[in-house]
């Protein structure tokens, strides 16, 4: 395409415009006759291969039954083999021993201690406030009758964390270090992100069988990812300047290590730590399933016999539990930073003489206290390791009055959760749930309600959308759609990869229920980018909407997806319904997360400059932020939907159905372990396809890099 | 003053900055050295002998020359300023002479022994006893307190909290920050911050200071401040120190050596009199157009062999430079007479001379005409 110089005249730059604008027509069209042609191609293929139908169930390979085999093998083989005898149960033995410790640690130690122990570290890592609302958090335990269960949960969690990091921080520096290491862990790590939690606990039930050890060993499995790359991350970002001060000094490598990156990765290994824990809260809940006991075993048995309102308050006791623990870490991690006043009341009460007066006289009892923790902890001031203590006398004086007050106990006699504090309003739930449903189902006896939003998402969108997959469309034809969709966006190895994914679940034998589940999935995904992105717009665009919006995103992202389950079960009872709706909740805060920061990461500089030149707010959106934030858009767009995936399989616990379900029956009964096996194997295939086509995608709206 | 071992043996130190012990040696000789970055090093190498440039190098093997038999040697209590733009591989230079990158080829020596045949743990003594360095964008250890920073050398060392502590707190009081030991480093200035570098560097007490354009990154003004400091710690304390700059002007005004450096190679190494005066070629000319000629070049060489009576008047010396006579010259047109070290008059400089060499100067710096009708 040759455009005429500019300099022959008027009608040499005419012809110069209209070569353009037909480069631009021809490049439209061509787009858009590609999707035709994709389209009519996968129509044709369907018009032939109308009576096909979906996967034939006789190519099925049969997998779940060399699975119960190998489960057989297993159980037989158990006392004997070696593998068993000197691998897997020295491991089993080795973890249920150091839970077992924790267990029976926490569960002596009398109820007040745990409340003000929970709450000092809370005060530490976050001010007064905090402190105060998490021993009333630790006392919810007691109070709803679940102290037990609670410090069970937490006693696995700490195991479960405590293992993830020592094996995490290590992997991750010994990664940070050596390029080779982190370049064949990368695609490890992103494996095992992608996965949906579930899964992981299918091969641990088969090597260790159902108790709380592979609850245990399948949460660390799980949660070390984050741990391993945060610290990799924090290493690596560590200024390069700083390492070569260090090198220049005279550093051993331990030394720099020691001294200077470990110390400036800090807030990256913490916020790893956090996450971790998260993760690994995420999936004790789940691990209930395979008899891991503690809260989770609570909800799941309440919602497995429709008892909501226990199932919200032991629910509500996981989120406590999550809060907690993830604003501790948070604090924690910004703790090298800043150091915080002591604060009781906000600060917009200040003005009031009587808050003042409150928080001065706080502030002296704080000093008297200090000065007694000091004296206490002069006599290990030289003493290494517990030098630390002499420089934070609240923590020695508070550490001293813990162990005064337990010895105290456990002499005069350990008292149990006083009855008079406990309460329970799951009966109001109970009655919530009734009356939800015998008004809101048709509010006032008209067509609108809760029925109605249901049914109306499931006559038109899910079940239609499952026929299209399962049954009316062939299976060649879904296999070619995604292949040439694969092909589109990333070349043959793409297309390959998502045939083999495609044809992997039909092998598998799990057709139906795959596109069950890819049904779900879409119409979920649809709901929550239709919501998350239109609200991150608009977070972006007023900061007062965005603070408004934080602390309800912080909440769904914080909840446990399971424990989700329970309020939505509230409105909308069992079935595929609430689990949709559950999963555009879970997914909801990434696709408007990202969309905010996306648009407000764009440059200042091109903002004014659009707005410098005229354009509206709505130009300077269309044209100026949304084409640049859209990597960060893309990549919200994909983390929902493996949230959605990771959620709806979730839901196959209350009657979402699809791979979900049958995973559960695998992992609830024994002789059905090698389909739940089968089915967990069809959810990795459709998480890595659609992960692998959504990134491919992303990758198209990343900016060119690089210039003259 | 109780320090680490190395501090106390033997020898008192009276004042921190007194000069360093000296010996014989030359304190840094480099020869020949050569950086080749990339995989293809063989071919390169292979190249480089057989005379090709930088670019054909690039070209042929994909390997790029960042410096090229870079020759010199720095005497003690000498600054050496290596004066180059960006890419012209003076950062990579300077890293060859710890080993902080490791040269292709060519030989380093500090006090005579070669650096390249030390093992790992031999190296780190060197540079924990004899080497220091201050960074471009400082280097500072943000997790660390100003005063941890500055006693971070002898920490690596094994030195006692106290001592570290003693002697951080001096070497703080000298650069001026002695009120901000307990401030982090990002709660202090950029001016500021480079100060905890140079307080840092020279904690260790060593011999050789490298400067990795210490000054670039600092406000006009607060880089002039910093160069003058150095001048005057340079004139107590009389260390050997190696200088990076892009800076022209801070080169002569910091150097009594100058190595110019483009592609990788010196294209001329001399006396800030030299370079300006005589500059090897076009490229190093451009540098000299606009420089401060008046500071630079001494009565020295402009003055005219005493032939007959000397000129009245209070004689200047041989190393003034021209900035300080200019006000006698343009009070009074008669020539100064010019003595040398011993006081007796050798010579005789008047204002047409130095009009003339300023002229000349520019002239031939300048390519294009037009330029007669700026004559003074």
């Amino acid at each position: 395409m040759t455009a005429a110089p500019p300099a022959a005249g008027s009608s040499g730059v005419a012809d110069a415009v209209e070569a353009r604008l037909t480069l631009d027509r021809r490049r439209r069209t061509r787009s858009g006759g590609e999707l035709a042609v994709g389209l009519a191609i996968v129509v044709a293929a369907q018009l032939a291969l109308s009576s096909v139908g979906g996967f034939p169930e006789s190519w099925a390979i049969g997998l779940a039954d060399w699975i119960d085999d190998a489960r057989r093998w297993v159980i037989s083989n158990q006392t004997t083999h070696w593998s068993f005898s000197f691998i897997f149960n020295p491991i089993s033995d080795a973890i249920d021993w150091g839970l077992r410790i924790v267990e029976r640690f926490l569960l002596w130690l009398p109820w007040y201690v745990v409340a003000a122990a929970g709450g000092m570290v809370a005060a530490a890592a976050l001010g007064m406030r905090a402190g105060l609302l998490a021993a009333v958090g630790v006392l919810y335990f007691g109070a709803i009758e679940l102290w037990e269960e609670s410090l069970q949960t937490v006693a696995l969690m700490m195991v479960a964390v405590g293992i993830s990091v020592a094996i995490g921080v290590p992997v991750g520096i010994a990664s940070a270090r050596y390029d080779r290491l982190q370049r064949s862990l990368r695609p490890m790590l992103d494996a095992m992100q992608t996965l949906p939690a579930f899964v992981y606990l299918i091969p641990v039930v088969l090597l260790f069988g159902v108790a709380r050890v592979p609850a245990i060993i399948a949460t660390v499995v799980y949660a070390l990812p984050p741990v391993i790359r945060l610290t990799d991350l924090g290493i690596r970002t560590v200024s390069p300047a700083t390492v070569e001060a260090a090198e220049m000094f005279g550093a051993t490598p331990r030394q720099t290590l020691r001294k200077v990156q470990l110390p400036q990765a800090l807030p990256s290994v913490l916020t790893g730590i956090n996450q971790t824990i998260m993760m690994a809260l995420s999936i004790v809940v789940i691990a209930a399933l395979i008899g891991a006991g503690g809260l989770g075993q609570v909800v799941l048995e309440s919602l497995r016999r429709l008892f909501v309102g226990r199932a919200l308050e032991a629910g509500l006791a996981i989120v406590v539990l999550a809060m907690l623990m993830d604003r501790v870490t948070h604090g924690a991690a910004g703790l090298a930073t800043r150091r915080r006043r002591l604060r009781l009341m906000p600060d917009s009460l200040e003005r009031l003489g009587f808050v003042r007066s409150v928080e001065s006289a706080l502030e002296s009892v704080d000093r008297f206290l200090c000065r007694v923790g000091a004296s206490l902890a002069s006599p290990v001031r030289h003493a290494p390791g517990l030098a630390g203590l002499a420089r934070h006398p609240r923590w020695a004086l508070g550490l001293v009055a813990l162990v005064v007050v337990t010895i105290a106990s456990a002499v005069l006699g350990r008292p149990e959760f006083p009855s008079a504090i406990t309460f329970s309003f799951a009966p109001a739930i109970d009655w919530l749930v009734d009356w939800v449903r015998d008004n809101l189902y048709e509010i006032g006896g008209t067509w609108f309600g809760t029925g109605w939003f249901s049914d109306s998402i499931t006559i038109y969108a899910v079940t239609p959308l499952r026929e299209l997959f399962s049954a009316d469309l062939a299976w060649p034809v879904v296999v070619l759609a995604v292949a040439l969709a694969g092909w589109r966006l990333g070349g043959a190895p793409l297309a390959t990869f998502c045939t083999a994914c495609v044809a992997g679940l039909g092998f598998l034998g799990m057709w139906t229920l795959s596109m069950d589940t890819l049904a779900q999935v879409i119409v979920a995904v649809v709901m929550a980018i239709l919501c998350g992105i239109p609200l991150g717009v608009l977070a972006a665009r007023s900061d007062r909407f965005e603070r408004m919006l934080k602390p309800v995103l912080d909440f769904l992202q914080t909840i446990p997806s399971f424990v989700l389950l329970v309020p939505v079960i509230i409105m909308f009872n069992v079935g595929r319904i609430p689990g949709i709706i559950a999963s555009v909740l879970y997914a909801l805060p990434a696709a408007t997360r990202l969309t905010n920061l996306g648009i407000r990461q764009v440059e200042g500089e091109a903002t004014e400059a659009s707005k410098a030149f005229g354009a509206t707010r709505g130009q300077t959106l269309r044209k100026v932020q949304l084409p640049l934030a859209a990597p960060s858009i893309m990549a919200g767009i994909n983390q929902t939907v493996m949230l959605v995936l990771a959620m709806v399989v979730i839901a196959g616990l209350v009657g979402g159905g699809g791979l979900g379900l049958e995973t559960v029956k695998g992992l609830r009964r024994t002789d059905s372990v090698g389909s739940g096996f089968v089915a967990g194997l069809a959810i990795v295939l459709l998480a890595m396809l659609l992960d692998r086509l959504l990134q491919a995608w992303t990758r198209r709206f990343t900016p060119v890099e690089g210039g003259p | 003053m109780a320090l680490h071992p190395r501090h106390v043996k033997g020898e008192s130190r009276g004042h921190y900055i007194g000069p360093v012990v000296t010996t014989e040696q030359t304190p840094l000789e480099c020869h020949e050295i050569t950086k080749v970055f990339g995989d293809n090093l063989v071919a390169a190498r292979a190249r480089l002998a057989d005379g090709c440039d930088r670019q054909m190098v690039l070209d042929q093997t994909g390997c790029l020359v960042a410096v090229r038999d870079a020759t010199f040697s720095v005497e003690r209590g000498e600054t050496f300023v290596v004066m180059g733009l960006s890419g012209s591989g003076k950062s990579t230079l300077i890293r060859c002479l710890s080993r902080l990158i490791e040269p292709t080829s060519g030989t380093v020596k500090i006090d005579g022994t070669p650096i390249g045949d030390l093992d790992d743990q031999e190296l780190r003594e060197l540079r924990r006893q004899r080497l220091s360095m201050v960074f471009q964008h400082f280097g500072l250890f943000p997790h660390r307190k100003v005063i941890d920073n500055v006693a971070f050398g002898l920490e690596i060392q094994g030195a006692a909290k106290a001592d570290r502590y003693e002697r951080a707190l001096e070497v703080l009081s000298v650069v001026g920050l002695g009120d901000w030991a307990d401030h982090f480093p990002q709660q202090l200035s950029g001016g500021m911050q480079q100060r905890v570098g140079l307080a840092r560097a020279l904690c260790v007490e060593p011999e050789i200071l490298f400067f990795d354009e210490p000054f670039s990154a600092l406000d006009p003004l607060i880089r002039r401040d910093m160069q003058d400091e150095l001048l005057s710690l340079q004139a107590r304390m009389r260390r050997t120190l190696v200088f990076i700059t892009h800076d022209f002007h801070e080169a002569l005004k910091l150097g009594d050596r100058i190595a110019i450096m483009k592609d990788g190679e010196f294209v001329q190494v001399g006396t800030p009199e030299q370079i300006v005066s005589a500059p090897a070629d076009d490229y190093v000319r451009e540098f000299t157009e606009d420089a401060p000629k008046t500071k630079v070049i001494t009565v020295g060489s402009v003055m005219q062999s005493l032939d007959g009576e000397a000129p009245a008047g209070e004689p200047v010396g041989l190393d003034a430079v021209l900035d300080d006579i200019l006000p006698r010259l343009l009070a009074n047109p008669a020539a100064l007479p010019v003595a040398d070290d011993q006081g007796e008059v050798v010579g005789t400089v008047d204002r047409d001379r130095v009009v003339a060499l300023l002229d000349e100067n520019s002239r031939s710096g300048a390519s294009g005409a037009g330029r007669d009708a700026d004559q003074l």
